[in-house]
């Protein structure tokens, strides 16, 4: 196995060559917000445009689910020009997520709230209003409920029904700011072929998708 | 919305068996919907699960690439389609007030049908007819330096139009009737 | 039996088409060319087309009707090209199927050529004036357009007799590496608007080991305001398969698609006619031209979706997929179409790369500037009198394009019902011109002196774009334009990245409000940080170039957002929420009703001192009371900002203001 060394805030860290500048940082306890990103080993999304971070020699911020790491890198995930993105980020999120954290079955479990802890980033945004989806929930399955106003289109759960499981009963629907994730005809869970496999559910970020 | 109604689904699941039976290269889904609608002018749930089921592929997947789409509808479009160009040209030259004059005239919003399904209208970008702007595309046919007046001369030459088709369906019928009575006359006499 | 070469494969399909091509305007006997292409026939050309056989019939004349494409100079639509031995062609436009009856009687008949409504002479000679006698056709050099509106696009015997497919030939002669130095000689640059240079991008992918490789010509043409590439697959669809069979070759893909978009379905039709000709010659499909090169096409109809002109969104909807973008790198030359490597060129591009190879890149790129060789060809529209195609040697300064070549803005006329008075002129002021669509930007008079270039339009806060130019004049409020162009990416946007789809709902929501007159002045550094953030972290090109109409509307045209949001006043008059049409009591004639009958929610009402008035509520600002008022009274004004309206004077059908 060749490795590769580089510096991530200053600390050095030794990594599998071909491995993403990402994963490098979370296996060596170095936090990047992300929520699109489904392993290393699957294809990065580049949907949540969270996980910025600056390389040497990079006049931009890039980001670090596409990066590949190479020897003598020198990253640095907190500089002024990526904190300066991944708020704005962060707060576009939130100015789309209704912040009930005492209701919301993902209480305490959830990546939004490890990125507010994390980054020092207040879950309310300051410069942008709330422009609130106001959708129906989708309580029809017996084993889990389907709340698409949390959802943060990080396509985790189509990802795995579609690409893992192989059953496709998710997917994106319609486009642009009112792209969903739903079924055929954006019919209930209970109307659709779903096998109750509940593998979307556990890897949902948020509280989108939630065990009854 | 004011356009619900049960579409002919018979004839139309025939025209989507039919389009795919007979369907000659590629194996591409975005053309075999595209030519669902070309015929059908709308996607109709049979059609999608047709493809489906032709394609081996989730309803969901076909569902997710339609809704994508601008060109897709789901709904079908009125006996006239009106597609009002919203480019850059266009708008620069007074295109909203047009798309207001149709708004206003048909009592319609875009993207919905009119009651008696006579018309549908639409906002569309840019049709490439830039020098004519603006420009309202009818049943496919292209009318330039489009104002609110236009819209109301379209309007009101499609409404005597159709005042001269009825008056002579009337016509013909009450022939009909007559020749019918005459027989029956002459049968009894 | 010995193998023929491909120049003598290629010479017997040149004799073949020179023996019935009418001529580049007609050398054998009489001809007459119709342009009808999709613009020409919304003019009215197929009717215009009908009236020259009938009259040609009655009048027993053996002539040969041609229908062309579009020559570019839309704004004399329709247009016919009628070559009669004795005379040099005469272009004539602006006709009519009755204009279509008198012109060949007279010409015929009389040997009167009618050139109240010629356009001139299409070459030199000693009887009637050449077009070249104005800017608008002198400053053009033809290269891309060369064959536009002077052939018949579907007779691939047209394109041959005048030269087509050599370049081809020539191509098929050499080898990969050396049409690809060619290509790098002539500078081409990627003419959809990203300015990448073209033989580096072709280099990348002849050089990635991996197969089959693919062509794409990109013919989405998705900007609104542009229709450079719609006119090039109408009316010279040829150019491009050649130049794709050229590419093909010199990259190693023996497949190529043309993804065009389902707007424009006499480009589907022209292209697939095309297609099939080319393969009945041996054009496409095994051994070309005798060769051991293979080659053929697919047409792929988009389904209408902005964001699949943008390369790895394009290669997802071919491959039947929604056109949601990928992070890159790998791009799409490494891999591609299916994870295969993939060359995706625009379609003016494509339509280069013969010429170059037939007349050699010195030739072709001996016009341009540093940096930018060659032409490049602008869709004019908006307020401007010439609108079309131009195409121009870059280099030409915007200024030279809008008033010497486009003829500047028109005036608005306005028509005077006294007897003998003619009609008055109100002189229209240039204000902005919009380039490079949605990606693009609002520049002001001050930098009309740019000379038009990737990197010189850069320079300015807009980007060249695919080569969409929409002229405004005073009339046009530059906060609106920017608006527009948010609602169109708003609606545009795949949704899949957090700054696109969250972000421009946010900066399209504030501009909303600043054109209502409920903007405050910290959204403009709301707008600002926005747009900043948006353009660094969007996932594509979409996003990342969507805040550009905001930011150079804020740089060069600051105090119109700053009198919308303090004075609540727009300046153009142009923003709806705030302006009022006004009749001004001391111009209105008590006996006129000219505008009563022109206002479709019947808001004019008669004061008690019979002059007319406009009731605000039921006003919809459609403006045709404006134009519906005698020239000799104009009394309808706008004002702005609505405070600024007197008290309305009460009705004269009950007393009562409703």
């Amino acid at each position: 196995m060749e490795t590769v060394s580089l510096t991530i805030n200053g600390k050095k860290i030794v990594t599998e060559k071909g491995k993403k500048v990402l994963w490098a940082a979370l296996e060596n306890g170095i936090f990047i917000p992300h929520l699109c990103s489904a392993g290393e080993n699957s294809l990065p999304f580049g949907g949540c445009r969270l996980c910025f971070v600056e390389i040497e020699g990079k006049k931009e911020p890039v980001t670090s689910c596409t990066e590949e790491v190479t020897d003598g890198m020198v990253v640095n995930t907190r500089t002024e020009s990526v904190l300066r993105l991944v708020r704005m980020g962060f707060e576009l999120i939130m100015s789309r997520h209704p912040i009930i954290c005492k209701e919301c079955p993902a209480n305490k479990k959830c990546a939004l709230q490890d990125i507010s802890r994390e980054m020092g980033f207040k879950l309310k945004p300051k410069k942008l209003p709330q422009i609130l989806p106001d959708l129906p929930v989708d309580d029809s399955h017996s084993l889990f409920t389907y709340n698409p106003n949390l959802c943060v289109l990080c396509g985790l759960c189509v990802y795995i029904c579609n690409e893992i499981v192989k059953e496709a009963i998710l997917d994106f629907n319609f486009r642009g700011f009112i792209t969903k994730i739903g079924t055929f005809q954006n019919r209930t869970l209970a109307e659709s072929k779903c096998n109750s496999c509940l593998k979307c559910v556990e890897a949902c970020p948020v509280g989108a998708l939630s065990k009854k | 919305m004011n356009n619900e109604r049960e579409p002919d689904s018979k004839d139309e699941l025939k025209i989507v068996k039919e389009t795919l039976k007979n369907w000659e290269g590629d194996k591409n889904m975005i053309a075999m919907l595209l030519s669902i609608q070309d015929h059908l002018g709308y996607l109709p749930e049979e059609g999608m699960i047709e493809v489906a089921r032709y394609l081996n592929i989730s309803e969901t997947t076909i569902y997710g690439v339609a809704t994508f789409y601008n060109q897709f509808r789901f709904t079908p479009p009125g006996k006239n389609h009106i597609q009002v160009c919203m480019g850059t040209a266009c708008h620069v030259k007074r295109g909203n007030i047009v798309m207001e004059s149709w708004e206003r005239r048909l009592e319609i919003k875009e993207g919905e049908v009119t009651e008696d399904r006579e018309f549908s209208l639409e906002r569309v970008n840019c049709v490439g007819c830039c020098v004519l702007a603006p420009v309202t595309v009818i049943n496919k046919e292209v009318r330039g330096q489009m104002d609110p007046t236009k819209v109301d001369g379209i309007l009101l030459k499609y409404q005597l139009g159709k005042e001269v088709e009825t008056k002579r369906k009337k016509e013909s019928e009450s022939r009909t009737e007559e020749g019918c009575k005459e027989s029956n006359d002459g049968k009894n006499s | 039996m010995m193998e023929r070469t491909v120049s003598e494969r290629f010479e017997e399909l040149k004799k073949n088409a020179l023996k019935d091509f009418p001529g580049m305007y007609g050398k054998k006997g009489i001809t007459i060319y119709v342009g009808t292409a999709t613009c020409g026939r919304s003019a009215g050309s197929l009717e215009v087309l009908s009236s020259f056989e009938d009259i040609l019939k009655t009048l027993n004349i053996e002539a040969r009707i041609v229908q062309v494409g579009c020559h570019g100079h839309c704004y004399a639509e329709p247009m016919a090209v009628v070559s009669k031995p004795g005379w040099p062609p005469i272009m004539y436009g602006y006709l009519t199927p009755n204009r279509a009856q008198i012109l060949i009687k007279r010409f015929f008949n009389e040997e009167d050529p009618a050139l109240e409504w010629a356009l001139g002479a299409m070459e030199e000679n000693d009887m009637v004036p050449t077009v070249y006698e104005t800017p608008r056709w002198f400053r053009e050099q033809r290269w891309l357009l060369k064959n536009c509106g002077c052939i018949d696009p579907e007779d691939i015997n047209h394109y041959i007799a005048v030269g087509g497919y050599e370049g081809l030939t020539c191509a098929l002669k050499i080898e990969p590496l050396e049409i690809i130095e060619e290509i790098k000689k002539a500078g081409l640059r990627g003419l959809g608007g990203a300015g990448f240079e073209t033989w580096k991008k072709w280099d990348i992918c002849r050089d990635t080991p991996l197969f089959p490789k693919y062509l794409i010509c990109n013919a989405d043409e998705g900007d609104p305001g542009a229709f450079m590439d719609r006119t090039i697959l109408e009316s010279d669809p040829h150019s491009i398969i050649e130049g794709m069979i050229i590419a093909g070759y010199a990259i190693g893909a023996e497949s190529g698609y043309i993804y065009v978009r389902k707007e424009y379905p006499q480009a589907v039709s022209v292209l697939t006619t095309a297609v099939c000709q080319a393969r009945e010659l041996g054009l496409l499909g095994k051994n070309i031209l005798d060769s051991k090169i293979s080659f053929d096409i697919k047409i792929n109809q988009g389904a209408g979706a902005f964001v699949c002109g943008e390369e790895t969104a394009l290669i997802a909807s071919i491959e039947g997929k929604r056109g949601m973008p990928k992070p890159r790198p790998p791009y799409p030359a490494n891999r591609g179409l299916l994870g295969k490597p993939t060359l995706i060129n625009n379609v003016k591009t494509l339509a280069s790369i013969p010429k170059i190879l037939a007349y050699g890149a010195e030739k072709v790129s001996s016009v341009g500037m540093e940096g930018c060789m060659g032409t490049a060809v602008f869709a004019l529209a908006g307020k401007i009198k010439n609108a079309g195609l131009v195409e121009i040697p870059f280099g030409t300064t915007l200024r030279e394009i809008i008033f010497d070549i486009g003829g500047g803005v028109p005036s608005r006329i306005k028509v005077s019902n006294v007897a003998g008075e003619l009609p008055k002129t109100i002189k229209k002021q240039f204000k902005a011109v919009q380039i490079g669509g949605p990606s693009g930007g609002c520049l002001p008079e001050s930098l009309l002196d740019t000379p038009v270039c990737f990197d010189t339009i850069v320079d300015t806060g807009a980007i060249m774009g695919s080569g969409g130019m929409v002229v405004m004049d005073e009339d046009n409020c530059a906060v609106e334009t920017a608006r527009y162009f948010l609602e169109f990416t708003q609606k545009e946007s795949c949704g899949k990245c957090t700054f696109c789809r969250i972000g421009t709902k946010h900066m399209l929501n504030i501009l909303a409000d600043i054109t209502r007159g409920a903007g405050i002045m910290e959204d403009i550094d709301l707008l600002e940080e926005l747009a900043e953030t948006i353009k660094q972290g969007s996932l594509c090109n979409l996003g990342k170039t969507s805040p550009n109409p905001i930011l150079t509307t804020l740089c060069y045209f600051r105090e119109e957002y700053e009198a919308h949001i303090l004075d609540k006043r727009c300046p153009s008059l142009e923003c709806k929420d705030l302006i009022a049409y006004y009749i001004m009591p001391e111009k209105c004639q008590r006996a006129c009703d000219a505008c009563v009958g022109s206002c479709p929610t019947e808001a004019i009402y008669t004061r008690r001192d019979r002059l007319k008035a406009i009731d605000q509520e039921k006003c919809v600002k459609c403006a045709n009371c404006m134009d519906a008022c005698p020239a000799q009274y104009d009394a309808v004004i706008k004002i702005s900002p609505i405070s600024q309206l007197p008290e309305s004077e009460p009705r004269d059908d009950d007393g009562q203001k409703k």
